[in-house]
């Protein structure tokens, strides 16, 4: 069932992958485009540390503390670009 | 078949280590901090940060990118199986995991040759010493990730072999490290400006 899991996950984050290379290509501005790719890299990254590190099954603190980062990471980009 | 586990419930045990969580949060806020400062940098020279993003092969970055996922995949997969004290299986994805790994470093030396032939060198502009910067670091941090793997690799060989879970698991948070720096590098140094 887990390896199943770590599969699908895999799938999804090549999907994302992919995604972010697409919006790269559409014209859609420099401020949305940056929005949407870091977006789909804060995903991506959330889903390594979840899954692939196995932190879904650590205490709050060490999720929170990824999710803390992510958040002020993607905030201090987006607010600069 | 029985299998090994650690509480990772507890705040003091994580997957990995408390003391390999300390690492992987001390890097990826130093790589956070140079990544914003790069943003701020570029905010000086749009039009240089935006030519030069575009002599990069965003093809390699990408493809980049799937070797160090599909690497963090058979690095998950190779601990379940330890796990499940299946040792053939484990070695296999280890082997697997090591390979995204060279073939991540095979091709990043092929853009960095590129580079250098071009004269795309550290000194070239503000955006190609945060590119070189970053990224050697990076490399760096991948190859202490593949010696890490190796040590782990004979000690999955041993006849004798005192690998113990907590080890395993602390080598594959640095080795999944390695993936969430890049995932941070990617977006801004290749698609961002």
């Amino acid at each position: 069932m887990k390896s199943h899991l770590y599969f699908k996950v895999l799938l999804f984050l090549l999907t994302l992958t992919i995604l972010a290379a697409l919006v790269v290509i559409l014209d859609i501005g420099l401020k949305a485009a940056s929005a949407i790719i870091l977006a789909l890299f804060m995903v991506k990254f959330l889903g390594v540390a979840f899954y692939f590190m196995e932190l879904k099954r650590a205490h709050v603190f060490w999720k929170s503390a990824v999710l803390i980062f992510a958040s002020i990471f993607l905030g201090l980009v987006l607010m600069i670009v | 078949m029985e299998s090994q586990s650690i509480n990772s419930k507890n705040i003091y045990y994580p997957p990995g280590g408390i003391l390999m969580w300390i690492i992987i949060f001390l890097e990826l806020f130093t790589f956070g901090m140079a990544l914003v400062a790069m943003v701020i940098y570029s905010k000086d020279e749009p039009e240089i940060f935006h030519s030069s993003r575009l002599l990069l092969n965003t093809t390699f970055g990408l493809v980049n990118t799937i070797f160090l996922l599909t690497s963090g995949f058979f690095m998950a997969k190779s601990v379940e199986s330890f796990k499940a004290k299946n040792i053939k299986k484990s070695t296999l994805y280890l082997k697997l995991a090591m390979l995204g790994g060279f073939l991540f470093l095979l091709l990043k030396s092929f853009e960095y040759y590129e580079k250098m032939e071009a004269g795309l060198s550290i000194g070239y502009n503000t955006f190609f010493s945060f590119y070189w910067m970053l990224t050697l670091f990076h490399v760096i941090h991948v190859l202490v990730g593949l010696v890490i793997l190796s040590s782990v690799y004979v000690g999955l060989h041993k006849k004798k072999s005192n690998l113990e879970l907590e080890d395993f698991e602390a080598s594959a948070a640095f080795w999944h490290m390695c993936d969430l720096i890049w995932l941070l590098l990617f977006p801004i140094i290749y698609l961002l400006f």
